[in-house]
Order: C-alpha cells, then sequence, then structure tokens
C-alpha cells in the first residue's frame, strides 16, 4: 500500500502554503521545520512590510501559520533537521532528529521549501566597510530598524539625515560567483526608501543602481510611487568604496548618466544584499540526491514549463532554494508543488 | 566628460630647476567638481504647483533626441532632472530659459514629465527673483507698458486697418457679430504680420463673414509671456480682455496667432472667459470653395506645423486641406512633420530670447528648421502662425537661401490664388 501522505521540508512561507493546500485537497501534510518556530525567513530575520503589498509581515505570517497549525490534515515537526533518505515515490523513509531525538518520517512525496540566505556582505569585493563602519547595514539590517519603528543611526542613535541604499551587492557579480540577479532588491530597497521616508520626513534618500529592475506591477506599485511621490532619488551608477570621514560616510562611485565621479556624504548606508541558497537547502538537496545548479540553488528539471520537478521522481523543490524569487514566486511554486505531490503519489497509488 | 576649458591651468613660460617650460609643457588641470547632490532645489522646483512632475523623471532620455534646442545644443527635460538631482540651481541657471513649451518631450514622455507646467512655474520663482534675461524682460515691460511685446503704442493697434482696402469693422461700432476676430500682436504690429491680416480681411469679405475686431481695445493674450514665467502679468491682461470681450456679443472666436488659441481655448476659462475659439485654417479649411480661386499658382510648397496649433491644440488637417484645395499648389512634406514637428524657436518666450540662445546653440531653431524645408525642394515654406512669418524669413537670410525659399503665410497664399 502505497504512503500519500506529503513531506514538507521547510516551514517558511513556500512550506506553509504547500502545506494548506495539500490539507485543503484532502491529503495529509507533515511539515518539518529546523526552527523552533514557522515563518521562514520573513519570521527569522524580523521583516517589518512586505514586498510589494506592505503588508505587515508579522500579521502575514501568522495568518500562514493558522491555515496550518491546529490543521487535522496537518502535523507539524518543529526543531526538526532532516539527516537521511531512502525508497522512492510512495515509499520515502526520511530520517530526521526531532529536538535531539531520532525518528523515520514515512511518505509518499517530498516538497523540499529550503529556502534562501542573505549575502553576507563581508565577501563583496567592492570596500563597502560592512563590519568596519557601524552605519553600513544591509536590507536585513535596516528590515529591524524599521520594524522597531525607530530607524537611527547605527552609531550614533540619532535619527539619519541621509541615506544611501547601493544595489546588487552581491548579485550579478561573476568574481562573486552569483551571477543571476536575486529580483528583489530593487523592489526591497524603493520599499524600505518609502517606508523611511514616511518615517524621517526631512531625510533624503537615494538609491545608487545599476538597472533598476521592477518588473510587471512593481514599477507601479514600487518604483513610480517611491520617485513621485515619496521623493527618493535614483542615480544611476555604482558606490565602489564606502570611506569614513569623521562622523559621515562617503560614498565613493562613477555618476554614469553625468559621466563623472561622485563622492558623496551619507549618514548611513544600506547594502541590498542579494540571495543566496541556505546552508539547509545544500544538505538537504545532498540528501535526496537532487541535483544543484552552478549556484548551488536546486535545479527543477522543467524549464518554464514545470518550475518544480527534480531529477528524483517524487522529489518537488519549491520556493526560493530554487533560485531568487519573490514571494509572489514562493506561493505560486507551492501550489504547483502541491498539485505535482498529490498527483505523484495517486500514480503510484492508483495506477493509470 | 569633456575638461572644461576653464579647468586648464597654464603659464606661458614656467621655470622649473632653471628650465623654460612653455604651456604644453606646465598644463595643470584643477580638480574635478564633486557634487554632493544637495537636492535641496529639487525639491524646491517639486513642490511648485504645477512643477511636480519633474521629480517623475527616470531618465529613459526619450525626451532628448526630440528636443528641438537639442537638435541645435544640449539641452532635454532629462538633462534639467538629471542637473536638479546633482544639486543645480535650476533658478538661476540659463537652463531655465532654453525652453520654447514646444511640447515635443510630453509628447513621447513615459513619465509624462510636463515641461509645459514646470517652465512656467519655475521661471515665475526666477522673475519674481529679477532672474531674467534682459531681453525677455524688455518684452515682459513692453507688454505692461504698451499692451504688447512689441512696444507699439496701443493706439497703434488698429492702424493695420486703415492700410487696407478691404472693410474691417470695429466690435464697439458692430456691437454683435459671428465673429470676433482676436488679431494679435504680431499680426496688429508687424511688418509681414499686417500683411496676413490684410490679407485675412479680404478672405473674410470674400466670405461675407459676419466679423468685427476689438482694434485699439484688444490686448495681448500673454500666453507666451505666461509660459515664459510672467503669469501675473497673464492673469493683469487675462482679465482686461474678457472684460473687453464681455462688452460684445459673437458666437466665435476667430484666432490668427495659434498661440492667442492656447491662451483663449484652454488658460482663459480658469479666468472666468469661456469661448468656442477657432483658428483661422480650421476655419478657413471647410470653406474653401466658397473661395473663387481662379488664379491657378505654380508653387511647390512645404508646410510648418505650428506647435501651438500642432501638438498643442491637435490640428494637423485643416492647413493641409487648404493647401490642397488651392489650385497648383503641391505640398511635400518635411520629415519633421505634424506631431513630429520642429519647433522655430519662437514659444515659451523664445520670440524674445534669440540673443540670449545664440550663445548657446551652434544655430538658430528656424535656421535649422529652413535648412530642412530647402532640403524638401520646395520653392515656398508655408505657415500659419504669425511668430513664423518673420522667424524664418530672417532664417532663409542668415542661411543663405534668399532666392531658393520664400516663406508666406497660408492666407497670403488664398488671396494670391483668389486673382
Amino acid at each position: 500500500m502505497a504512503n500519500e501522505n506529503i513531506l514538507i521540508i521547510g516551514g517558511g512561507p513556500t512550506g506553509l502554503e504547500a502545506a494548506r493546500g495539500i490539507a485543503d485537497l484532502g491529503y495529509k501534510a507533515i511539515l518539518v521545520e529546523k526552527r523552533e518556530i514557522l515563518g521562514g525567513t520573513p519570521e527569522a530575520s524580523g521583516y517589518a512590510a512586505l514586498t510589494p503589498d506592505m503588508r505587515d509581515a508579522g500579521e502575514a505570517m501568522q495568518e500562514m501559520r493558522d491555515a496550518v497549525e491546529n490543521n487535522p490534515n496537518v502535523e507539524i515537526m518543529l526543531n526538526t533537521e532532516v539527516t537521511g533518505s531512502t525508497g522512492s515515490t510512495g515509499d520515502f523513509k526520511v530520517s530526521a532528529n526531532t529536538g535531539g531525538k531520532d525518528i523515520t518520517i514515512e511518505a509518499g512525496a517530498v516538497i523540499i521549501a529550503t529556502g534562501f540566505t542573505h549575502f553576507d556582505p563581508g565577501r563583496e569585493t567592492q570596500k563597502y566597510g560592512y563590519y568596519e563602519h557601524d552605519d553600513v547595514v544591509t536590507l536585513v539590517d535596516a528590515e529591524k530598524l524599521l520594524k522597531s519603528g525607530n530607524f537611527v543611526r547605527p552609531s550614533t542613535g540619532e535619527k539619519p539625515k541621509r541615506v544611501a541604499f547601493i544595489q546588487c551587492v552581491g548579485s550579478r557579480d561573476r568574481q562573486i560567483g552569483n551571477e543571476y540577479c536575486s529580483k528583489v532588491c530593487c523592489g526591497i530597497s524603493s520599499k524600505q526608501a518609502i517606508e523611511i521616508r514616511e518615517m524621517l520626513p526631512d531625510c533624503k534618500v537615494f538609491i545608487f543602481y545599476i538597472d533598476m529592475r521592477m518588473y510587471g506591477y512593481w514599477e507601479n506599485e514600487i518604483y513610480w510611487p517611491a520617485q513621485e511621490k515619496h521623493k527618493v532619488n535614483y542615480i544611476k551608477g555604482m558606490a565602489t568604496e564606502i570611506i569614513k570621514k569623521g562622523d559621515t560616510l562617503i560614498v565613493k562611485g562613477e555618476d554614469t548618466t553625468m559621466r563623472r565621479p561622485m563622492e558623496v556624504p551619507m549618514d548611513m548606508v544600506i547594502l541590498a544584499v542579494g540571495m543566496e541558497p541556505s546552508a539547509g537547502t545544500i544538505a538537504v538537496a545532498d540528501i535526496f540526491g537532487v541535483h544543484k545548479n552552478k549556484y548551488k540553488f536546486i535545479e527543477t528539471i522543467g524549464g518554464a514549463l514545470n518550475t518544480v520537478s527534480t531529477n528524483v521522481e517524487g522529489v518537488m523543490a519549491a520556493g526560493a532554494c530554487t533560485g531568487p524569487s519573490d514571494l509572489e514566486d514562493c506561493i505560486s511554486a507551492a501550489g504547483a508543488a502541491a498539485m505535482k505531490s498529490i498527483a505523484a503519489v495517486r500514480r503510484v497509488a492508483v495506477p493509470a | 566628460m569633456p575638461i572644461d576649458k576653464k579647468q586648464i591651468i597654464e603659464k606661458e613660460m614656467a621655470v622649473v630647476d632653471g628650465i623654460e617650460l612653455g604651456p604644453d609643457w606646465n598644463r595643470m588641470f584643477e580638480q574635478r567638481v564633486i557634487f554632493d547632490y544637495n537636492t535641496d532645489t529639487l525639491d524646491k522646483v517639486r513642490d511648485l504647483e504645477g512643477a511636480e512632475s519633474i521629480g517623475a523623471c527616470y531618465q529613459c532620455g526619450q525626451c532628448i533626441p526630440v528636443c528641438p534646442v537639442d537638435a541645435v545644443g544640449e539641452y532635454g527635460p532629462m538633462r534639467v532632472f538629471s542637473d536638479l538631482l546633482r544639486g543645480k540651481d535650476l533658478f538661476e541657471s540659463d537652463e531655465l530659459w532654453k525652453c520654447t513649451t514646444c511640447m515635443n518631450c510630453l509628447r513621447v514622455c513615459p513619465k509624462e514629465v510636463d515641461m509645459i507646467k514646470i517652465m512656467p512655474a519655475v521661471r515665475e520663482e526666477a522673475v519674481m527673483e529679477g532672474n531674467v534675461p534682459d531681453e525677455l524682460q524688455e518684452a515682459f515691460e513692453n507688454t505692461f507698458e504698451y499692451g504688447n511685446p512689441l512696444g507699439e503704442s496701443q493706439r497703434k493697434r488698429a492702424d493695420w486697418i486703415t492700410e487696407t482696402n478691404s472693410e474691417v469693422p470695429l466690435m464697439k461700432d458692430k456691437k454683435e457679430a459671428d465673429l470676433l476676430w482676436f488679431v494679435e500682436c504680431y499680426p496688429a504690429y508687424h511688418g509681414r504680420g499686417k500683411e496676413t491680416s490684410r490679407d485675412m480681411a479680404t478672405i473674410l469679405n470674400t466670405l461675407k463673414a459676419d466679423f468685427g475686431v476689438l482694434g485699439t481695445e484688444e490686448k495681448c493674450s500673454c500666453d507666451s509671456q505666461r509660459l515664459a514665467g510672467e503669469v501675473g502679468l497673464f492673469e493683469e491682461f487675462a482679465e482686461q480682455n474678457i472684460k473687453t470681450f464681455s462688452k460684445y456679443k459673437f458666437k466665435q472666436m476667430l484666432v490668427t496667432d495659434p498661440h492667442a488659441l492656447n491662451a483663449l481655448r484652454k488658460e482663459y476659462p480658469k479666468h472666468g472667459g469661456e469661448y468656442d475659439v477657432i483658428h483661422y485654417t480650421t476655419y478657413l479649411a471647410p470653406l474653401m470653395d466658397k473661395l473663387n480661386m481662379t488664379n491657378k499658382l505654380d508653387y511647390k510648397v512645404t508646410f510648418h506645423d505650428p506647435c501651438y496649433l500642432g501638438r498643442h491644440n491637435g490640428e494637423y488637417e485643416a492647413p493641409r486641406k487648404i493647401l490642397d484645395a488651392i489650385p497648383g499648389v503641391e505640398l511635400v512634406e518635411m520629415g519633421r512633420c505634424k506631431e513630429q514637428s520642429y519647433c522655430c524657436g519662437g514659444g515659451g518666450g523664445g520670440m524674445w530670447l534669440d540673443g540670449f540662445m545664440s550663445d548657446h546653440v551652434n544655430e538658430r531653431l528656424s535656421e535649422n528648421r529652413v535648412k530642412e524645408a530647402v532640403e524638401t525642394g520646395a520653392d515656398l515654406l508655408v505657415v500659419c502662425c504669425p511668430y513664423e512669418i518673420s522667424r524664418f524669413e530672417d532664417a532663409v537670410k542668415s542661411t543663405g537661401n534668399e532666392g531658393k525659399l520664400a516663406v508666406k503665410d497660408i492666407a497670403e497664399l488664398i488671396v494670391e490664388a483668389m486673382g
């Protein structure tokens, strides 16, 4: 008798949505999460508002949790890490460690939703001085400051008068090895710029960029309001280094529109760090024998027509473990993975 | 970025360790200026009523290739925004006066950055601060003092009528007419403008139109002064003209000048003066078969779309219908025609900034346009805006095309065909 339960690894937005979908379709989802709380990176990194709709991140994650907690069709296992796997579709035996105890989880199919991690700006080839200058922070740090409702310079605790975002930190860079665009940073920077302008109307906000990549509705929902309504200043041209001069950070770069060098004083610089595969993604991919691409994100095999199937039958991958994704991508992929995983177990249980 | 000549430091002779070094060898360069991206002026501009849209520019640059000033120099809305973003004080910059408000940029702008509203708003501030090019200031003062930018006496505004054989009734005698003909300053005072006005009167009389003019009661519509920043002057003159209009009964207002058309149609309603305003080409186009044009002409012509008739007020067909109806006239279009029409340089105050502009462009806009007209092989450049006839005739001379290309108002051509 084939096992029809679906194991979901990762309790972020993708895993939560996949679990909800599977439960809604009348199947059982087993949701394992390494951390002690569901909600993934938005929860763990303390996101303030979601992009692009500016919805309170905590509230949105709570809504996602509510859909699976106390759901009779969802079994949640927190503090649980997958350690090994044998078997195939309809008969996976996945070993895991839950709260220090080794267990075996039986499932018919698996959805990997282990997500991403933020790029560590210490690896950037440009000299941004993230670890040297208190007032050089990342999008993640800025998100926390925004969530606290007190957006201040870490060095002084005072409100900044000039803030700069530097785009593409850790993305689109052959030397670093991340040749891809991280897709979400332009939108998130612009979203944060709006939040800063709303919180500190006297603070000037600049975004230094190579290309602004605000595809689809992000253009009119984030980029245009940021510039037109919130007066965020976009300057084409990247900063190459940040030098501390007294109390001020001097952002040095080339203004490519004007074809001239710039040295711009700032109180705070926010590095728009991109996405990389999380340690969990790399480990879980290896456990299941799932192929990774050269950036170590999980490779899906169907091209544009199948965004969740992997080289291992019965194992799907969804969300940011497959590459840079925004929340909309994650939720869509979660639905596709839920559907494909159920189809996989049904093919074994009810052969054509 | 090219090095500004002012940044080059050379001595005729420098002596270093007893060795004489000429200018080529002692040349030094000043350090390039680094801006700190002070957005105070940008903020001041985008806070002005009407100028808000400057902040929407995402610097795609689509406005630059269609900017008529860029064709003869370096200019365009994107550059204005770019400079503002980098701390340039537009209020004190020459860049403020280069725009002719021709509207070609707005036609292509994906973000609807509206220089037609931005320019007057920013210029108004500069005018209040007294930062106005001298020759423009003179046109403002003339308008204020004499009621027209040419500085002619108000009493002479109707003199062109006495120089015509046609009957031109005055509204103050008639009180009521189907058409109130708003003649405007250049057609009333300028030598070539007056000729067109006389031809227009002939045409109206041939059509047995029931019309009247205001004569010495008429004052400048002031649209170009408004666009050049003298908003106060515009408002005062609008009120005076509206008061004069209110004394008479008329069904339609006929205008010779597209700039007056623009003011009367779009701006006067904001001050309580709502009229059915029509440009003379729009008025004449459907009536051409009523004019007995027995004289077959032999002209190859090209036509210049005025910015304020075409792009600003959407009329491209009427002048072409007229040309089509005149016997013996063959129209060859210039590459830049209709919506893409080039600007003569006279709009938005440009009429009174020729000296100023000559410091910023390698040729006048009118010269650039005349050259294009010559390239078509036409022997006649036909216009229907009173700014153009004098501008283009000057440009024909300055570009050495005298004898090759003549400039005529479309009304002159009609009268010529009427024999």
